[in-house]
């Protein structure tokens, strides 16, 4: 056995190369959709983000009179046909619509100009944890009302998850990669992660990568039952309060954001604007129980430390922590054991607290983090009225921060037990 | 540099064997595995048939309490990754279970039990258990093989249906090449549901006999279900513990039609497209490509494009290279679909079987290659395709490859 493995590492490794994998590419972010509770497009989110404005507002579109929940982070109406062409918007349905229209306002912000581009060396990474659960919903009652008779085709090929990626494909001709991850709270990180690599790896040029959710009835009443909502403390409509004493579960949300992410190189050529660099992933996971967070924080930190390369420059986490006891103790713990005595110097911040809690959040919540890193300024983690003793971080509270990050983590993490961690990097434009 | 990555392990469920030599042994001596639907009650429906799983005893795998607990999706899933993990021989001495990830395909998940909630639910029948909802996610499977072995590593699911698991193998490898694992357990499980049987039924993609892949009477597809299991392991990694390599995974190819929501391009360009990427990954010239494993779903326009695609690449030497559309024997597993195909493909480049394609009796001028029809053949295989692709045209391609420590 010995002899064998000399003789494999003396062997030559040339004929695994591809042209372009001996180097590796940087990644940077150039462009940003953003389709939230709380804003659509890039300058109407950041603002209400940095003035902390609450997407939380009573259900509305369905009855929740029987839930102990009644609130939720709900999409303003949209006019998608100023994002989408009539056509094609009526072969999609509502998720559909909400994450093609976040990759229509990306590609603006980019200054891409789609018929320029090699289609092939284009592509779409999507994250979505629940994709169509309003158009499988309609389905199974119309089958269940009707048989074999009411199964609707035109429902059927929408209802599958990557329905939403083939409508970007078809609607932009974006040929080359495209791929939809489900994996609950981190669907979206693992979109960005997938699409960071392969942009890294030289195997395509412009990546579409995030995702998002819809809230829909039955993903309602399915959190509910599984006695995931927050049922507020009776007082009428509460958002979120991540780290807060008195937190007691997560209020949901929907919307959808898009990176574009391109190589340095690329992105140079055509003098785009670069919002940071995407410079590490991490990932671990945890297996503490079906729906159960990381509960001691260690997968989380390994994540985190995986993710930044230099973590003495992290200056930013932008948390998962969704208003749940268990995990927004479990990443304090997390970010404590990576930290040490940094960690106070280390400002921390629930967007979530704003948006609602959803399993593609992490798509919106890069958009922001972009923004801070470009913008030097952090968005507040509202509701969060008195820290509790196991949080003891540097929440940013009630009002957005003036701070220069050098570089910044986002934290994705499933119940279940996916834990990614991204690390984005300040741009140097000289 | 790239990491060298080996299939270490094996795991299967399938309507034509419950475990791999059973499996293996069905593929080669051509066995249908097509049957009357049990799993809901299909009377109602034009068709009646589907690649069901039958004699799998749960209570030989489970509590009665998991029972209970895990959807048939879920059972699937960690019966295939216990045969998987025990080949790999991982569960012997102090694995670094840090550095063990996983990653799925998903199709109909655990919709099964999903809709066991919501028919008692919508019908106000009695009270539903809100158990039932746990498979409501599409990463639960992934989760339970996971939390039931203690693997701490990278942990998705990918959710493209028909690839899914095809899908999920590419993006397994690259967490063996991103360094964040050495070892990971990809492929996929689904269960038959009564959602997606009525749907391809609705849309007319189901044949009422049997799936006859490339066959001039082909109709469309049979539903089946499974899961297929495979163990990525770095190579250093697998020689350093000694580990009986079954094959070498050389890279993917993933990429989109970008053109129609069900339709494949009819013209085989996306096909094209998908396997000279997944080719020009692996670093091997088409000459080098001995047999494919097809998507071959049977459904008229599928077979006609990835034929195109396959003669695109290839040219004159496409109608030399063996085909194999196994979907007549196990039906299409949606989201474990590819996750058997690729236990199937590497399972030829072990033994230099490749198994054939049932049914197969009157030829269609559209499909014109040497599909291997109702006999398995003998080659000496070196390099093995396997194709997958999904509704709204999302293809991938894998590249496999005999090993040899050279």
């Amino acid at each position: 056995m010995e002899v064998y493995n000399k003789t494999f590492r003396n062997t030559p490794n040339s004929e695994l190369q591809t042209p372009n994998s001996p180097k590796a590419h940087r990644v940077v972010i150039t462009g940003l959709g953003i389709v939230s509770s709380i804003g659509v497009g890039k300058e109407g989110f950041w603002e209400n983000c940095l003035q902390g404005v609450s997407g939380t507002k009573p259900i509305q579109g369905f009855d929740v009179s029987s839930y102990r929940s009644r609130s939720g982070a709900q999409l303003p109406e949209i006019d998608f046909k100023a994002f989408i062409k009539p056509a094609n918007l009526r072969r999609m349905d509502r998720i559909g619509k909400i994450v093609v229209s976040s990759v229509r306002l990306a590609i603006d912000d980019s200054g891409l100009n789609l018929k320029e581009e090699d289609s092939s060396r284009m592509g779409i990474s999507i994250g979505t944890g629940l994709g169509s659960s309003d158009t499988v919903d309609q389905f199974f009652r119309s089958l269940l009302k009707e048989g074999p008779i009411g199964a609707a085709p035109l429902l059927f090929q929408t209802a599958v998850p990557n329905a939403i990626t083939s409508h970007c494909a078809i609607e932009y001709g974006i040929k080359g990669v495209n791929i939809t991850f489900s994996h609950k709270e981190s669907s979206t990180e693992m979109a960005m992660t997938f699409a960071y690599h392969l942009l890294k790896e030289g195997r395509a040029e412009v990546l579409f990568a995030g995702g998002g959710d819809e809230l829909s009835e039955p993903l309602y009443h399915v959190y509910s039952m599984l006695g995931a909502l927050s049922p507020g403390r009776g007082k009428g409509v509460e958002g979120m309060r991540p780290f807060d004493q008195d937190r007691n579960g997560i209020v949901l949300g929907e919307g959808s954001g898009i990176l574009v992410l391109e190589t340095l190189e690329h992105a140079k050529k055509r003098g785009a604007k670069i919002y940071a660099e995407m410079a590490g992933v991490g990932l671990s996971g945890s297996t503490d129980g079906l729906l159960r967070y990381d509960l001691k924080g260690d997968s989380i930190a390994k994540a985190m430390s995986l993710a930044a390369e230099e973590l003495r420059t992290v200056d930013y986490i932008s948390a998962a922590a969704n208003s749940t006891p268990d995990l927004d103790r479990a990443e304090a713990l997390a970010i404590k054991k990576v930290f040490k005595e940094r960690t106070k110097e280390i400002s921390v911040s629930s967007l979530k607290s704003m948006l609602g809690e959803f399993d593609g959040s992490g798509g919106i919540r890069a958009c922001g983090l972009a923004l801070s890193l470009y913008h030097g300024m952090i968005p507040p983690t509202i509701g969060t009225e008195h820290l509790a003793t196991d949080c003891d971080l540097n929440v940013v509270l009630g009002q957005s921060k003036k701070k220069e990050i050098r570089s910044a983590l986002l934290n994705g993490c499933s119940n279940g037990g996916s834990n990614i961690s991204l690390w984005f990097k300040h741009f140097d434009h000289q | 540099m790239k990491k060298r990555v080996v299939i270490t392990g094996l795991g299967v469920v399938s309507a034509v064997g419950n475990n791999l030599p059973e499996f293996w042994n069905s593929l080669v001596e051509g066995k249908d595995g097509t049957k009357e639907i049990t799993v809901f009650d299909p009377s109602a429906y034009r068709t009646r048939i589907a690649a069901e799983v039958s004699h799998l005893d749960p209570e030989a795998h489970f509590s009665k309490k998991e029972i209970r607990r895990l959807s048939r999706c879920d059972q699937f899933g960690l019966i295939a990754f216990r045969e998987a993990w025990k080949s790999a021989r991982l569960d012997q001495g102090a694995r670094d279970k840090e550095r063990v990830g996983v990653v799925l395909g998903a199709g109909s998940g655990g919709i099964l039990s999903v809709e066991k909630y919501f028919r008692d639910f919508y019908q106000g029948r009695k009270k539903s258990s809100p158990s039932l909802l746990t498979s409501y996610s599409l990463a639960t499977t992934t989760d339970h093989i996971a939390i039931e072995s203690g693997l701490k590593g990278p942990r998705t699911t990918t959710a493209t249906v028909c690839s899914s698991s095809s899908a999920s193998i590419g993006v397994a490898c690259e967490m063996i090449q991103m360094g964040l694992s050495d070892v990971m357990v990809t492929g996929g499980s689904d269960s038959l549901c009564e959602v997606s049987y009525s749907g391809f039924n609705s849309l007319k993609l189901v044949d009422p006999e049997s799936c006859k892949p490339f066959d001039k009477r082909r109709q469309g597809l049979v539903i089946g279900e499974g899961s297929g299991i495979l163990i990525l392991e770095e190579l250093e990694h697998a020689l350093n513990r000694n580990a009986l390599i079954h094959a070498e995974f050389l890279g993917f190819g993933i990429c989109a039609d970008a053109y129609h929501l069900t339709a494949p391009e009819p013209n085989g360009e996306g096909v094209e497209r998908v396997i000279r990427i997944a080719l020009a990954h692996a670093g091997v010239s088409p000459e080098e490509v001995d047999t494919i494993n097809a998507h071959g779903t049977a459904t008229p326009f599928n077979d006609i494009a990835e034929t195109r695609g396959v003669k695109r690449v290839f040219g004159e030497r496409a109608k030399e290279i063996p085909i194999s559309g196994i979907k007549s024997m196990i039906g299409h597993c949606l989201g474990s679909a590819g996750g058997i195909e690729a236990v199937a493909t590497v399972m030829t480049l072990e033994t230099g079987i490749i198994p054939p394609t049932i049914h197969y009796e009157v030829p269609d001028p559209l499909c014109d290659l040497n599909y291997t029809p109702n006999q398995s053949l003998r080659k000496d295989v070196r390099v093995a395709l396997s194709n997958s692709f999904a509704f709204g045209g999302n293809n991938v391609c894998l590249v496999f490859k005999k090993f040899s420590s050279e």
